[in-house]
């Protein structure tokens, strides 16, 4: 069966991918053909893809050489190798790029007409396969190179709505940010090369100094930290993710910041072969910070991309925890609890790539329907929209951890790799441990209040605003894609071994320990029970559990209320006249209590304007205004840039004088120190 | 021979201070025209032994060429360019003579204590007439950098070239010819497009001054 190896199948993947942008390019002047052949290519690549990826991750081979192409310019080969961790990685993008294209069939149309349709699904399918070349490449150069390619792409679809006030900033803000990244990377591989003389991602680290090593461990934090959002190099997620068409907001929050996350276990695990426990210890300190700051500004928000953005900032740091801790262990030589907190992060990531895309595809069917990004606008879509209604329901649970969803399932091995790492005898990694479980707790305590509020506010009640009214189911084939992710949700939330397995088997080729031997399957491979620290759950068995209690509940007030009549009739309104929209809950006001909670946070201020009118008592109007400070903008980007800025004028009006004399005086200077160094070298 | 060389090297280091020295701005283009017609007779000294030792008349047409382009052509065409531009007495340098006069030693001592280490060029002993004519570029240079007018800066660009030029001679007795060829086209370029701009500059700003350049700066 030749057609069915991991590397026949990558090489047609990509070989769809190319012939779906080709397609894209000649189909130019007719929208509707070029997005239904540009995004099914798209779905059978990805289909291609995932296969692949999920046939080599169940052969188990070590390595996997598709293609090693020389060119003539020195060190650049284009050197596609996967092992199980690439394969790993490609599967998500490919269940994700598969989910997105069958959207964007619906999603697109609001371009068809208006803008460059072509050029959008260049762009769309160029940024997929620069993410599938920087999973699968097997040298830092390629890597390097599509991972700027990456970059770059992205760049261009954050400002593909370019008439909207303040995407360009938003493009501008995250250039900057990926650029200063990518720089540290690029030094953290010139170590390397110096070092090792070859750029080899598989090869030996041995030659490579202590001091260097750790040189390189911090460039890579901050490289790939950037691309990843960590706080406090996040403040571009929140401006790039809601500028970004919706699908493609999906593509960057569901995995284009994961490729941060590969890159730090390829990197800093599998190459750099962790070296102390400190580097553990900074990167869970790095995804405490990030999973409750991340959440706290989130609850601020009422732009929903921007609120999901936030939330992107929080899983992250959910995402390093688990890899902090397994960095911890492995240093200590703990191979068990590293393999297991390496696999709770790696579910993490997956489950936060199918919940979270599936979240922006909701706000973008909202947005598609509503023509508003606003909650405070929103209201009453259930009404409307009843399936995307449900959906974004099932991953609104799903991101707030609740049975019987995937995002438990990860959660809830992250704690247990924390409650394992506390032994007696180390303080410091135990005090650090616990914080870490009572910050844990408290942002996932954070995320359910948000995704009420994100739920309530703009699914339930009366429509506030005509935007709302207005609104209409979206077309299927939206529908349909965020479905598909909704159902990975909860297939994984209810029967996690079996993707547990598929993990273990990347978890096996690095640290070579099998975590599932340890957690007992069994029961519809579904029990999920860990003799690790002595505690047990199953969801399956608490969701079983449920749909029981449910319906006995039912079957119970069945019995003793028998059959009640309905009688439709207005809500009391207390005699004052009609209900309005005005007075129901808003998103300011739900989120109040924490506001005063957390205001050492926020800082929040208000302010009431008053028009006075003829007398006091009669002001023709007022306007009452909350606001929340942006701390890292306002305390840490903000002076540094004016430092900048000034030090750059005055250098201008110094150096850059513009007097030729000056430039002929600089040149001469020049002459003089170059002879003098040439004399005394 | 070395002895002539020797003579002239310093002879034409002497008509570079001589230029530095120089108040007003028609008294450069003499003094340039002083210092390449020693520059030929370097040349032709040193294209006479050639032809005489080895049969080689290159340097000679070179020399030939010198004259006919440093001593003839380009100061005539300087002088014309600047008949076209009103004639005004004003201070044209920033520091006074003395003290540029003193800094051109300073110069000549620098060069002394960098070049004079250069192994391939010198063997073991100081070539004192390579020493002297890279004095010749950085005087060049300082001078460009003294004068306020364009015409300096021209002066001062052609003193620099003559100075790398006798360097170069200095140090391989004869150069490829095609070299030297290449070398006087790009001067005559670089003379024609300075004549030009000088014009156009004194169109624009009524003056040469090319201080009021920075007028430009956006």
């Amino acid at each position: 069966m030749s057609w069915l190896t991991p590397d026949y199948l990558m090489n047609w993947s990509i070989i769809a991918y190319l012939a779906a942008a080709i397609a894209a390019v000649i189909f130019y002047g007719r929208p509707h053909l070029c997005t239904l052949l540009a995004q099914s290519g798209c779905i059978i690549a990805s289909v291609l893809g995932a296969a692949s990826a999920f046939s080599m991750l169940l052969t188990g081979r070590e390595k996997l050489i598709i293609s090693q192409l020389e060119t003539s310019i020195p060190f650049i080969s284009i050197d596609l190798t996967l092992d199980a961790l690439s394969a790993f990685f490609i599967l998500i993008l490919s269940i994700l790029v598969c989910c997105v294209s069958i959207y964007s069939f619906g999603y697109i149309k609001h371009y068809h007409g208006k803008r460059n349709v072509s050029a959008f699904h260049i762009l769309y399918i160029g940024f997929i396969l620069s993410m599938f070349f920087v999973f699968s490449a097997g040298n830092a150069v390629f890597f390097f190179i599509s991972w700027e390619i990456m970059t770059v792409i992205s760049y261009f679809l954050v400002v593909f709505e370019s008439e909207q006030d303040g995407n360009e900033k938003a493009g501008l803000i995250y250039i900057v940010m990926t650029h200063i990244g990518a720089a540290f990377l690029m030094i953290a591989f010139m170590i390397m090369f110096v070092f090792t003389r070859s750029f080899d991602i598989f090869g030996s680290s041995d030659a490579i100094p202590d001091f260097a090593k750790n040189l390189m461990f911090i460039f890579f934090l901050i490289g790939f930290g950037v691309k990843a959002g960590v706080v406090p190099v996040h403040i571009w997620l929140p401006y790039a993710h809601p500028a970004a068409p919706s699908n493609v907001s999906a593509l960057m929050s569901g995995i284009m910041i994961k490729t941060a996350i590969y890159g730090l276990i390829r990197f800093v695990l599998c190459y750099l072969n962790i070296q102390d426990t400190w580097w553990g210890i900074l990167i869970l300190c790095i995804g405490i910070l990030s999973a409750v700051l991340g959440v706290a500004y989130a609850l601020m928000e009422h732009d929903i991309k921007r609120l999901l953005a936030f939330h992107s900032v929080e899983n992250i740091g959910i995402i390093l925890i688990g890899l902090g801790i397994s960095f911890v262990a492995f240093a200590q030589n703990n191979g068990f609890l590293g393999s297991l907190a390496l696999a709770a992060s790696l579910l993490h990531t997956f489950n936060h790539t199918l919940f979270k895309g599936g979240l922006f595809l909701g706000a973008g069917s909202i947005q598609y329907a509503a023509h508003t990004r606003d909650i405070e606008k929103l209201g009453g879509l259930i009404k409307k929209m009843p399936v995307t209604a449900v959906l974004v329901l099932c991953f609104s649970l799903a991101i707030s951890a609740i049975v019987p969803f995937n995002g438990f399932v990860s959660e809830w091995l992250t704690y247990q790799s924390l409650f394992t790492v506390i032994v007696p005898g180390q303080t410091g990694i135990n005090i650090i441990s616990i914080l870490s479980i009572a910050a844990l707790a408290m942002s996932g305590a954070l995320a359910a209040a948000c995704f009420v509020k994100l739920f309530g506010i703009s699914f339930l009640g009366k429509a506030r605003s005509e935007y709302a009214l207005s609104a209409n189911e979206v077309p299927a084939s939206m529908n349909v894609g965020m479905g598909i992710l909704a159902a990975f949700c909860l297939t994984i939330g209810i029967f996690p071994m079996f993707f547990l397995k598929l993990i273990d088997k990347v978890v096996f080729n690095i640290s070579g320990i099998i975590v599932t031997g340890e957690l007992q399957g069994g029961f519809l491979m579904a029990w999920y029970p860990v003799s690790v620290s002595g505690n047990s759950i199953t969801p399956s068995a608490i969701f079983i559990a449920s749909a029981i209690i449910l319906i006995c509940a039912a079957a119970v007030i069945r019995l003793i209320g028998g059959k009640a009549s309905n009688r439709k009739y207005g809500t009391w309104d207390c005699g004052f006249g009609e209900l309005t929209p005005r007075m129901q809950y808003t998103a300011t006001g739900f989120t109040k209590p924490l506001r005063i909670v957390l205001r050492i946070l926020y800082r929040p201020g208000r302010a009431l304007k008053t028009e006075e009118g003829d007398s006091s008592y009669f002001p023709v109007s007022q306007k009452y205004s909350v606001w929340t400070e942006p701390v890292f903008e306002k305390y840490v980007y903000g002076p540094v840039l004016t430092n900048v800025k000034k030090f750059s004028l005055r250098v201008k009006l110094s150096v850059q004088t513009g007097s030729t004399h000056a430039y002929l005086v600089y040149i001469f200077i020049t002459v003089l120190a170059l002879m003098l160094y040439n004399r005394l070298t | 021979m070395e002895n002539y060389y020797d003579l002239l090297s310093v002879l034409i280091l002497l008509s570079s201070f001589v230029l530095v020295a120089n108040k007003k701005t028609n008294a450069y283009i003499k003094t340039f025209r002083i210092q390449s017609a020693f520059i030929a007779l370097t040349a032709g000294i040193m294209g006479w032994s050639s032809a005489v030792n080895e049969g080689k008349y290159d340097i000679l047409i070179v020399c030939a060429i010198i004259v006919a382009l440093k001593v003839i052509y380009i100061p005539h065409l300087l002088n014309k360019t600047y008949g076209n531009i009103e004639y005004r007495i004003e201070k044209d340098f920033f520091l006074n003579i003395p003290i540029l006069i003193i800094i051109c030693c300073g110069l000549v001592v620098f060069s002394y204590f960098s070049v004079s280490n250069i192994g391939t060029l010198t063997g073991f002993h100081i070539n004192h007439q390579v020493v002297n004519s890279f004095s010749v570029v950085l005087i060049g240079f300082f001078f460009m950098i003294s004068r306020k007018k364009a015409i300096g800066q021209i002066i001062g660009y052609l003193v620099i070239e003559n100075g790398i030029f006798v360097t170069a001679m200095f140090s391989t007795h004869g150069m490829p010819f095609i070299v030297d060829i290449g070398i006087f086209i790009d001067m005559i370029t670089a003379v024609m497009i300075m004549g030009i701009m000088v014009t156009r500059i004194n169109v624009k700003f009524e003056s040469i001054n090319i201080d009021k350049l920075s007028k430009l700066k956006g």
